[in-house]
């Protein structure tokens, strides 16, 4: 990708940006650029315009389910890296079962399986059989795990899984080696390359995302979305979306070296709602209510609701003695508060937006290829 | 004088439709309903949540009066899921006339011409009264109408674009040479183009976006439902020729003998 200095921006660069009818990459970098700071609010009013065309005034919602905190991974960031010292559990096939009923009690029809990076405990059986049980019960199963290979993912779309959530953390290779000790993490292009393998495997929906802190944002974001042209060139079927969590504090102390202060991660949201007008935008409960309300509609379409990210949290018994989570929650209302605040905002908080009793599982869903 | 829009064994005396989608609660959606005055209301049968009443579509717009339900597609993938949707939405309204919506791709949402054939053809087989959504491709109407489609619902331009009548001079060819109803699907953002869609000849016109994304929702469908009146008509009373030049009322050639 031609590198481009955002230095060298003026307003009226940004200005012309905003109002393109197909912006370019220079005119995303425009928009992430320092020179865009003080044209937030002309670039909040255009992104809302172009939100409400393309998504109307509704918010899609979903919930993430630990299903084990095993990991194999190092990275120096995560709560669940192998080398902090902390029980370790994962959610059995009854246990499963409960957290999976709790959560569908909330009226919730997406789930969001999570887990470590492969380990002995939690390989592809294990994920497999959670996908499967989910879809059971789920109009809309995605999960966000270790990458796998094409006929790994295969077998995740028969059991009905219907997305695939991985970020590829950072896109600069340098700060990707320093920040993935060890394991199979390590592996750049493994990971670059995996949501390849899964839509090639029929996945219907990739989420992409960076995660804000390690290297600069701006060439960060300017990464991603190359990487989203050119996946939604190849796999054209797909839906795409992209999230951008930003660093939280966890069980490590991790200090991030590039932090992200609120009013440049709504510069990022706008610059990317303005660049890819139809992509939804996901923000989870790393945020606070405060930045999710107000981002909702203003470019933010899915959101999760309600979530816990210990192992077995979404029931007391189980999370107690496991209080843990990967990441702080920043935004812990409960369905009915959270929904309540959007629908004041004047948005329709979906709950189903997908329907699996005609989707076509696997086999029907053509195999994408080019 | 009646003039009624026919859809299969229905009639509609409206001819605005309108879809449900993106609209920011159920008072509002109804509230436009209402006040459009349509009689014929598409909700994709992906809205249907029978698990969470705040969240479902097809409840609220069920239960009022003189309305009459369009279960839609969107959401399908392929032919087998939109026919599959189909036979569901069937169960749901207990009527057989469904929009056929198959857009493979979720971002551009642009309909798939070739899955859209072949479930139109299963569907309309199977005793259906099949609207398709369809790109503004005149020989796609044709084949469409052949194999016993109840209209055809081309796009004025992409769904949510608010371009308007985008591919005016195809759906001219499409409405010149249809025998059956042309109703023009998605694009739409303002009455006037609305009104020019009935002008030109179209059956009908479906708007949603337009609606729901509006500032007052109500009172652009009250707009919509007046445009679409008057362009429809206009297209009675029958527009006078268009012409680059002025007609001079003592024609320069009256010199002439006949």
């Amino acid at each position: 990708m031609q590198t481009i200095s955002t230095a060298d921006f003026s307003t009226d660069d940004v200005a012309h940006a905003i109002h393109r009818e197909q912006p370019g990459a220079r005119d995303l970098a425009a928009m992430l650029s320092p020179a865009a700071d003080t044209m937030l609010e002309n670039m909040a009013q255009r992104a809302r315009t172009l939100t409400r065309r393309h998504f109307g005034n509704t918010i899609a919602l979903y919930t993430p389910l630990y299903l084990s905190d095993y990991c194999s991974g190092g990275c120096r960031y995560c709560g669940f890296a192998a080398d902090r010292q902390r029980p370790r559990r994962f959610l059995n096939r009854e246990e499963r079962k409960a957290e999976m009923a709790a959560i569908a009690a909330m009226g919730i029809q997406e789930i969001l399986l999570l887990t470590g990076e492969r380990s002995e405990k939690v390989g592809i059986d294990y994920v497999e059989h959670a996908v499967r049980e989910a879809a059971e019960r789920f109009h809309a199963v995605t999960v966000e795990v270790f990458p796998m290979t094409s006929s790994e993912y295969a077998r995740l779309v028969n059991a009905g899984c219907t997305g695939l959530t991985l970020y590829q953390e950072t896109y600069d290779e340098k700060v990707y080696a320093d920040m993935h000790r060890w394991g199979p993490k390590r592996d750049y292009h493994a990971r670059l390359t995996a949501p390849d393998n899964a839509l090639r495997a029929g996945m219907r929906n990739v989420g992409l995302g960076v995660l804000l802190g390690l290297a600069p944002a701006t060439a960060e974001i300017m990464a991603l979305a190359a990487h989203l042209q050119r996946l939604r060139r190849r796999w054209w079927r797909a839906g795409f979306s992209i999230s951008f969590p930003r660093i939280r504090p966890e069980a490590g102390g991790f200090q991030p070296p590039n932090p992200v202060d609120d009013r440049m991660l709504v510069q990022i949201v706008l610059a990317l709602r303005i660049y890819f007008p139809d992509v939804p935008l996901v923000m989870s409960t790393r945020e606070a209510p405060s930045i999710r309300d107000n981002l909702a509609g203003l470019g933010i379409t899915r959101m999760s609701v309600a979530s816990r990210t210990t192992v077995g949290g979404y029931r007391p018994q189980l999370s107690a003695d496991n209080a843990t989570g990967q990441f702080q929650v920043n935004d812990d209302r409960d369905i009915e508060t959270f929904t309540g605040a959007i629908r004041a905002r004047g948005f329709w908080p979906v709950l189903k937006n997908s329907d699996a009793v005609y989707r076509d599982t696997g086999a029907g869903c053509p195999a994408q290829q080019r | 004088m009646s003039d009624l829009l026919i859809l299969g064994e229905h009639s509609f005396a409206s001819r605005l439709l309108l879809g449900t989608g993106k609209f920011s609660d159920v008072a509002t959606m109804v509230d436009a309903v209402q006040r459009s005055g349509s009689g014929l209301v598409t909700a994709s049968i992906r809205r249907f949540n029978r698990e969470n009443r705040d969240d479902d579509l097809f409840g609220p717009l069920s239960r009022l009066p003189d309305l009459f339900l369009l279960p839609n597609t969107s959401g399908a993938m392929n032919a087998r899921e939109a026919v599959l949707a189909a036979r569901i939405g069937r169960e749901l309204t207990g009527h057989g006339l469904v929009k056929l919506e198959i857009h493979p791709n979720p971002h551009h949402l642009m309909p798939d011409p070739i899955e859209t054939f072949t479930a139109a053809r299963e569907l309309a087989a199977d005793g259906f009264s099949v609207l398709p959504y369809m790109p503004a491709d005149p020989v796609l109407a044709k084949r469409l109408e052949e194999i016993g489609c109840a209209a055809v619902m081309p796009l004025g331009s992409a769904i949510g674009s608010g371009q308007g009548l985008a591919t005016a001079h195809l759906l001219r060819l499409i409405i010149e040479n249809s025998n059956i109803p042309v109703i023009v699907d998605a694009g739409l953002r303002a009455p006037s183009e609305a009104a020019a869609a009935m002008e030109m000849g179209c059956d009908a016109v479906l708007v949603n976006s337009a609606v729901a994304a509006a500032a007052n929702p109500g009172a652009m469908a009250e707009a919509f439902a007046q445009a679409v009146r008057a362009g429809r008509r206009a297209f009675q009373a029958g527009l006078m020729g268009r012409s680059d030049t002025a007609q001079a009322t003592s024609p320069l050639t009256a010199f002439l003998a006949r």
